[in-house]
């Protein structure tokens, strides 16, 4: 860390320097593997995926390494997956969505995890099967249901899935829409005002709006430094607000006369209750605002097959057994990832690789008659507050009063300390922790 | 203060049940130690990141970087809390299992090379 004892919080930093701190980084190879056939037992226990993203795909690697010899289905919709997790990185430029994209050609080569592009339309628990949209009927002995997020358009006036396919993207779920804000981002007039209201909690990676909003600013700081930036929130607090808002300090002028970026909190009338797609007006508890970019991120609910299957509850969240995610309304049936109620674990792509690997464990072991370890789970959460400044959140979680709650001491966010050093080191582990991350998911 | 007294020891008895219940605690290791592959790779087999690996690191290493972290001794941006996380006792079952991965990249490595691995730290009751 010494050598980065002389940057400032602002200094950029380059390869070189990161090079020198760490030795050359190489981008690994990636691996391939030939298809081969495994030839499974008839009365090989069937485990059917719902769900190619994070939770479902480390589920069926880990399922893979708890148990060589159950047969595994994947079954997802889109060829390919785009992280959401950096996306907010391809809306300022960092990278692009190719670097976000991914298949699961390793999870059926290497993995002998069959998957197959379809849509799961309907399932029956009594006989244990589920159908799809091409027609198929898949009997499961085990289903596992890793379906995301659905949005509550509804909850904000004026708000619908056609307006935020149109000019208001969301963009939290990432893909065309990223792309969309980017444009509206780089277009957003000189001396301009954007506006990111960020959802009622829970939500999907409770940090991303708020590094969405320093994104912006880290990017309006170059490219149109009179433009403001208002962040309306129906919440007082927020997930790492303390060095967030210290960034925003250091880097925006946060709370001068000159700041970019302005926080009007719940308290304040932050809530946004109506939209205006005509006048480019959002109305809240404290009056109107008017801007160029409006970026509303939709309060959120289980994905919508969760809903369909019945796996939720009356909060509109799916309830888990807290060491093994099986749903507490199906049995044989388990849910990961956000959809799930999962206490004090965020909803993040993080926590789902880690609930995946508790499951699959869980499901291995039941499958042999085992008796069920207890659960340990965790989270890392890196953001960037700019380019080259990350802040995290951390924990390790075990089941406790038959609630998922932080372990030990390990629940913390970064310490604020006047050691320019500390943020570029989180800012570069964000970067290699994304790449990590996606080969320990897919690869 | 209290708190992390209360935790470490309800940990501690989490852990005296796990043996109570006869669970093989390498085992627990490996569920423990599969949690730290975001960052470190799957079976901690990331070689070119900033992110040290720890498949093949000597378990003596791994138990005193881990108490250090824990302890505040050792300079960390993330692992210092990480580590307030784990018992003594889970430190050193998820040293004696990450000791035991193979020290190569984890794209380059077969399911049969890793599972043959596995299969000697189930062997260790």
């Amino acid at each position: 860390m010494s050598q980065l004892e002389h940057k400032t919080f602002e200094q950029k930093i380059n390869r070189r320097d990161l090079i020198k701190l760490f030795g050359a980084s190489v981008v690994a190879a990636s691996g391939i593997f030939g298809a081969s056939e495994k030839a499974f037992a008839k009365n090989a226990p069937n485990v059917v995926v719902l769900g190619g993203g994070v939770g479902g795909s480390s589920f069926a690697k880990y399922l893979r390494f708890a148990n060589p010899d159950v047969k595994i289905t994947l079954i997802e919709k889109h060829p390919e997956y785009i992280t959401c997790f950096r996306s907010n990185d391809v809306i300022v430029g960092m990278h692009t969505l190719d670097e976000l994209t991914f298949n699961h050609q390793v999870l059926q080569s290497k993995y002998k995890v069959n998957v197959l592009i379809d849509e799961v339309t309907g399932a029956d628990f009594s006989k244990k099967t589920v159908k799809t949209a091409k027609g198929e009927t898949l009997a499961y002995d085990k289903l596992v249901v890793s379906p995301g997020i659905d949005f509550k358009f509804a909850d904000t006036e004026g708000f619908d899935a056609e307006v935020a396919a149109g000019k208001f993207p969301h963009a939290y779920k990432a893909g065309a829409k990223t792309l969309e804000l980017r444009k509206q981002l780089i277009n957003l007039p000189k001396g301009g005002t954007a506006i990111i209201a960020p959802p009622e909690n829970p939500y999907r990676c409770p940090p991303g709006p708020y590094e969405r909003a320093s994104l912006f600013a880290d990017y309006l700081k170059v490219h149109n430094p009179t433009a403001k930036l208002l962040v309306l929130d129906p919440k007082d607090r927020f997930t790492k607000d303390g060095p967030f808002k210290k960034a925003w300090e250091r880097l925006y002028g946060f709370k001068t006369d000159n700041a970019m970026i302005e926080w009007v909190s719940g308290s304040e009338g932050g809530k946004v209750n109506r939209l205006d797609t005509k006048n480019m007006t959002v109305e809240t508890d404290s009056g109107n605002h008017k801007a160029d970019l409006i970026n509303l991120i939709p309060n959120q609910r289980a994905g919508k097959l969760a809903q369909n299957l019945g796996l939720t509850n009356n909060s509109g969240w799916c309830p888990v057994d807290r060491n093994s995610m099986e749903s507490l309304l199906h049995k044989e049936v388990y849910v990961l990832g956000d959809s799930t109620i999962a206490d004090a674990m965020p909803k993040s792509g993080y926590s789902a690789n880690s609930q995946a690997k508790v499951c699959a464990q869980a499901v291995s072991d039941t499958l042999q008659g085992n008796q069920l370890g207890k659960a340990v789970y965790a989270n890392v959460c890196f953001s960037l507050a700019g380019e080259n400044y990350g802040v995290s959140i951390s924990a390790i979680y075990e089941v406790r009063d038959g609630l998922i709650q932080p372990k030990g001491g390990s629940a913390g966010v970064s310490p604020i300390t006047d050691k320019a050093g500390l943020p570029i080191l989180e800012a570069t582990y964000q970067k290699n922790w994304q790449r990590n991350f996606v080969k320990d998911v897919f690869s | 203060m209290n708190h992390r007294i209360i935790y470490g020891f309800l940990a501690v008895s989490a852990m005296n049940s796990a043996m109570a219940e006869n669970i093989n605690p390498i085992a627990k290791g490996q569920a423990m130690a599969w949690q730290c592959a975001p960052c470190h790779g799957t079976n901690g087999q990331e070689f070119e990141e900033s992110m040290p690996p720890i498949a093949a690191m000597p378990a003596e290493q791994f138990t005193k970087a881990m108490l250090d972290f824990r302890q505040g001794d050792r300079p960390a941006t993330i692992m210092d809390r990480v580590a307030k996380g784990f018992t003594d006792e889970e430190i050193k079952a998820m040293a004696s299992w990450f000791e035991l991965q193979p020290k190569k990249q984890w794209v380059d490595t077969s399911l049969e090379e890793a599972q043959l691995s596995l299969d000697a730290t189930r062997g260790q009751k």
